[in-house]
């Protein structure tokens, strides 16, 4: 855990971090959407910020990436303030865009990245930009002419044009198809291993889960869960038992000790427990004839839903085992 | 600087690519002016000079308007709405050049523009100037349409990707027939001569028209020109707050 609370930070520890926010308020009017939010970024790590819509993520980006100014605490990026990192070059940002491409129209992928790298003092080679990007192909291609997963990666590519040493990327994946996305975060896995720091925000769990070295949970304008998947997942006592039952009842399966939802498809059964012992020796006892038992600890889904009460908010992979509309539910402990 | 430079060169291709654009702009004026030479009366006088050279004052004009105008409303707009704008703002350009780029594009393709109209008078009108007039001439109207470039891009910061185009040529029509670009002032019906007096476009071209009559220009001309450069200024500047004070989505 990274959290320092209120701690004014001392200088040298902030030169060592990518990113530094201390006890920053933001608010709309009334509305506070950033509560003394304290957060880190180490240089060369990749973070992933999590929370449902109104959770601050927006804001924290806005302010980080010097679009809007905070009410009071500190706010620093690469050693500076985030204006000044802005300027000096080294950082990137893959904004989301409403329904639009991102792009201006009339010109060539090649030259449009072209003429965004030499507004940079220390690019990389356009070409390597282009490569990169998985845009060679491209590269003489219209901007209007590109499909919406193309007009991403070459979005992509303007944010590391000045080869950053800080990368920002909101809800990169958003419009792309299962490939499209695997490929997105080989790319990104490739440029984050440079020792290069990345911050993005996402909705795709499995995505937080399996390419960042770090997970930061908000809500309500303030943090809730910092720290890898693994801890994370750790944090929430939810155990999943899975088994093939034939005939099962899901109502009797939903009263047995521990279980808090027990979702039945065909023979499949999944049972989230809060107590897994006790719910393994409950089916035992009543002499269920389940086969192919797997214990398995919660998923970053059941955690993100436990630390938000969020469940619209989160899209699954898993759809199989979405654990929703059936038994006691959303009584999660916290 | 160089990023600023970068960026102008880019904006400035960009518009000289698109064959609409180029099309509208040189076009326009080029063939209404070969349109209203008037053939029958060649040496007719008006305003101290000839029809030819009146008319032609007039058509660079207007070619000045429709090129400032065209240059950044429309786009502007289509930029907003597609995100280009945020995506600049994310990159060392300061926040300040993306507005100050898009005027001076309008600008350097201005100039080209009044050139044109006014060697289209010279080989097809007949119009024949002495080289400083030619020279205070081009240079005056050049400088003038200032509050032009300035009003396309306040238009592309009001409206939407759908309402710019609209706008656009509404106001190129509007601007041009009741400020006496195409039929002078004194033709037009008495209520519509004071409107005239309020559009910058009549200004715009009486400063041409007593430069080509040998006269020195009105300061009144001046004087409402620089009055609308100096509202259109500060309306960008207003609109641009605006707009960057907007949170992410």
């Amino acid at each position: 855990m990274r959290l320092h609370h209120g701690h004014p930070a001392r200088s040298d520890e902030v030169a060592r971090l990518a990113v530094c926010f201390r006890s920053v308020v933001h608010r709309y009017g009334s509305l506070v959407a950033l509560d003394h939010l304290d957060l880190d970024v180490a240089r060369g790590e990749t973070l992933a910020l999590l929370g449902p819509n109104g959770a601050g993520k927006s804001t924290a980006i806005s302010i980080l990436l010097g679009l809007q100014h905070h009410d009071e605490g500190t706010v620093t990026v690469l050693g500076t303030d985030p204006r000044s990192a802005m300027a000096s070059g080294h950082v990137g940002a893959m904004l989301q865009v409403g329904g639009g491409s991102g792009l201006p129209n009339g010109v060539k992928v090649g030259e449009l990245v072209a003429m965004v790298t030499r507004l940079y003092r220390n690019p990389a080679p356009v070409a390597r930009t282009l490569g990169r990007a998985g845009l060679t192909q491209l590269a003489e291609r219209q901007t209007q002419r590109l499909s919406g997963g193309q007009a991403q990666r070459v979005r992509f590519a303007l944010a590391i044009a000045g080869d950053p040493e800080l990368v920002f990327l909101d809800e990169p994946t958003v419009a792309m198809d299962v490939e499209g996305r695997r490929s997105f975060w080989s790319m990104m896995r490739d440029f984050a291993g440079e020792g290069r720091t990345v911050v993005f925000a996402t909705h795709h769990l499995d995505e937080a889960d399996a390419v960042a070295d770090r997970i930061v949970v908000m809500r309500q304008g303030t943090v809730v869960a910092n720290g890898p998947a693994s801890a994370i997942k750790a944090a929430v006592p939810t155990r999943r038992l899975r088994f093939v039952l034939e005939e099962a009842d899901q109502a009797a399966l939903c009263d047995l000790d521990g279980v808090d939802v027990a979702t039945v498809r065909g023979s499949e059964v999944v049972l989230d427990s809060f107590d897994a012992d006790a719910t393994l020796r409950a089916l035992v006892r009543h002499g269920t004839s389940f086969r192919d038992i797997e214990i398995t600890g919660a998923g970053l889904e059941q955690a993100f839903v436990a630390l938000t009460g969020d469940l619209d908010e989160i899209t699954t992979v898993d759809d199989a085992v979405a654990p929703r509309g059936s038994g006691a539910s959303s009584e999660n402990p916290t | 600087m160089t990023g600023l430079t970068t960026f102008l060169r880019f904006e400035v291709l960009r518009l000289l690519r698109n064959i609409r654009y180029v099309g509208i702009t040189v076009g326009f004026p080029v063939v209404f002016y070969l349109l209203f030479l008037n053939d029958e009366h060649p040496a007719a006088q008006i305003a101290g000079t000839t029809w030819r050279t009146y008319f032609m004052v007039s058509m660079a004009s207007f070619g000045a308007m429709v090129a400032a105008l065209n240059a950044s409303g429309t786009r502007l707009a289509a930029e907003r709405a597609s995100g280009w704008t945020r995506q600049l703002r994310v990159t060392p350009l300061p926040a300040w050049s993306y507005v100050s780029t898009k005027i001076v594009a309008a600008m350097v393709i201005v100039l080209p523009v009044i050139v044109l109209v006014e060697f289209t008078g010279f080989l097809l009108g007949g119009v024949r100037l002495g080289v400083g007039i030619w020279i205070s001439l081009t240079v005056v109207l050049w400088v003038s349409s200032l509050p032009f470039a300035s009003l396309g891009v306040l238009v592309g910061f009001v409206a939407s990707s759908e309402t710019a185009y609209p706008l656009v040529t509404a106001l190129m029509f509007l601007l041009s027939f009741f400020g006496g670009l195409f039929n002078p002032v004194r033709s037009l019906p008495v209520v519509l001569r004071h409107v005239a007096v309020f559009l910058p476009t009549y200004h715009h071209a009486a400063l041409g028209w007593a430069i080509v009559a040998g006269r020195a220009p009105d300061l009144v001309d001046i004087g409402v020109l620089l009055a609308y450069a100096i509202l259109l200024g500060l309306a960008v500047t207003w609109r641009h707050r605006v707009e960057e004070s907007r949170a992410l989505a």
